[in-house]
């Protein structure tokens, strides 16, 4: 192996680890801010829709019941985030990462 | 173009008797009417003595009249069955039964009576080209008056959740960076498109209420149908839907000046009461009374409608609107 070799499988793992790094440390939590933003707005849609599932009647709930077909992920999803979610402290502790 | 008419009112204050008489009017004005009885009691099929369905059919012996008469029960049923269809050949069988609870919910609602009602208004004033005048006879709940004020309400409604909607699919979209598929798209999502067809129809029927359509509202001469009748007009008014005309119904008659029995004596009284409480009337609404008509001794159908429609004062050609040509 040559030194010019070596030389650029060192710059390749650097610039992997490099990528990695800021990857980790800055592209994804930001990504994860943004997902978890449209979550919340998700939840807030749902809640919007279905109010009725936590007893409270709604004049749109006869309408948006025609949405359920169409919303299978959303629905498990929102189910399991409300149960999920003890405060709101500690669904927005989900962004940070200490 | 078609005209829509609605005659609202407390139960009991002869709604059926009162549509039905003015729908007779209007035919013998020539023009083509159908009758929309919401009452689940059927009080139409009594009138005309015949039966009606859910469809519109032409009434025995009267030409260029036709009724029908829709149960909202049954409407919110067939809702309900369907969606739980759609969800059937959607949906995983784990899924079902949560939905399920959830769809089971949404129709036991107080409001989803007056949902499935209102679909089926806008459903009839869609299909309503065929006929010149549609009559609603509407069911007792003073909600049903309530619900076509709604449309503006409901559209504001839905206007919000497509704009959750289309933030959270936005960020979504946003999230999903370089090779990432994005959980959501925007384009051909089937949530919006439900929610943009129902805004349609909401606009729809407020554009119909606010300008092809005009409002009586039926009351009797005693305090609890004029405190009612009083909300329901302010109620409508706020909607911008102003209440056309009263027909004040089953006034009593008066008995001949040479009568003096106990009988004519608390008829006499009886007059006098009523005619306080229809000066009142005049006085403290600001809309017209359009009609009075007597009491009738006898269950209102055949011919003694006929002397009901005589009876109607309602000018059917419309005078303040210019006739389209």
């Amino acid at each position: 192996m040559t030194l010019a070799d070596r030389i650029a499988t060192f710059r390749a793992t650097l610039e992997e680890w490099l990528r990695g790094l800021y990857h980790g440390m800055i592209a994804h939590p930001a990504y994860e801010k943004i997902e978890a933003e449209a979550e919340d707005l998700e939840d807030a849609f749902m809640l919007a829709c279905f109010p009725d599932a936590f007893g409270i009647p709604s004049p749109v709930s006869y309408y948006t019941a025609e949405l359920l077909p169409f919303l299978e992920d959303e629905y498990q999803a929102w189910e399991r985030r409300m149960w999920d979610r003890q405060s709101i402290i500690e669904r927005k502790g989900h962004q940070y990462h200490f | 173009m078609t005209e829509f008419t609605f005659f609202g009112g407390k139960g009991g204050v002869g709604k059926t008797t009162v549509s039905s008489a003015y729908a007779l009017e209007c035919v013998d004005a020539g023009l083509e009417t159908l009758v929309v009885s919401t009452d689940p009691a059927h009080s139409t099929a009594d009138v005309f003595d015949q039966e009606f369905g859910d469809e519109p059919r032409p009434v025995e012996g009267y030409d260029g009249l036709s009724a029908m008469e829709i149960d909202p029960d049954r409407e919110v049923q067939d809702h309900l069955s369907e969606l739980k269809q759609q969800l059937g050949s959607q949906l995983s069988a784990t899924m079902v039964n949560e939905v399920d609870i959830q769809l089971e919910m949404a129709h036991q609602t107080p409001g989803a009576y007056e949902a499935a009602l209102f679909d089926r208004f806008v459903e009839v004033m869609r299909n309503a080209e065929p006929y010149d005048r549609v009559v609603f006879d509407t069911s007792p709940t003073g909600s049903t008056l309530r619900l076509l004020a709604l449309p503006e309400l409901l559209e504001r409604w839905i206007d919000r959740l497509m704009d959750k909607r289309e933030r959270s699919i936005d960020l979504f979209e946003k999230a999903a960076i370089g090779n990432n598929e994005p959980r959501r798209v925007m384009e051909g999502d089937p949530i919006l498109a439900r929610l943009r067809e129902r805004k349609e129809r909401f606009e729809f029927a407020g554009e119909v209420l606010r300008e092809d359509a005009t409002f009586y509202l039926v009351l009797n001469p005693d305090e609890l149908s004029i405190r009612e009748t009083r909300r329901s007009v302010e109620t409508l008014a706020e909607a911008d839907l102003p209440v056309r005309g009263l027909v004040v119904n089953r006034l009593s008659p008066e008995p001949d000046p040479d009568e003096n029995g106990r009988g004519a004596r608390y008829l006499r009284q009886r007059v006098e009461t009523e005619r306080d409480r229809l000066e009142r009337i005049e006085r403290e609404f600001d809309v017209p009374i359009a009609a009075t008509i007597e009491t009738r001794v006898e269950e209102v159908r055949g011919s003694i409608l006929e002397d009901v429609a005589a009876d109607l004062e309602i000018e059917v050609e419309d005078g303040d609107r210019a006739p389209t040509t």
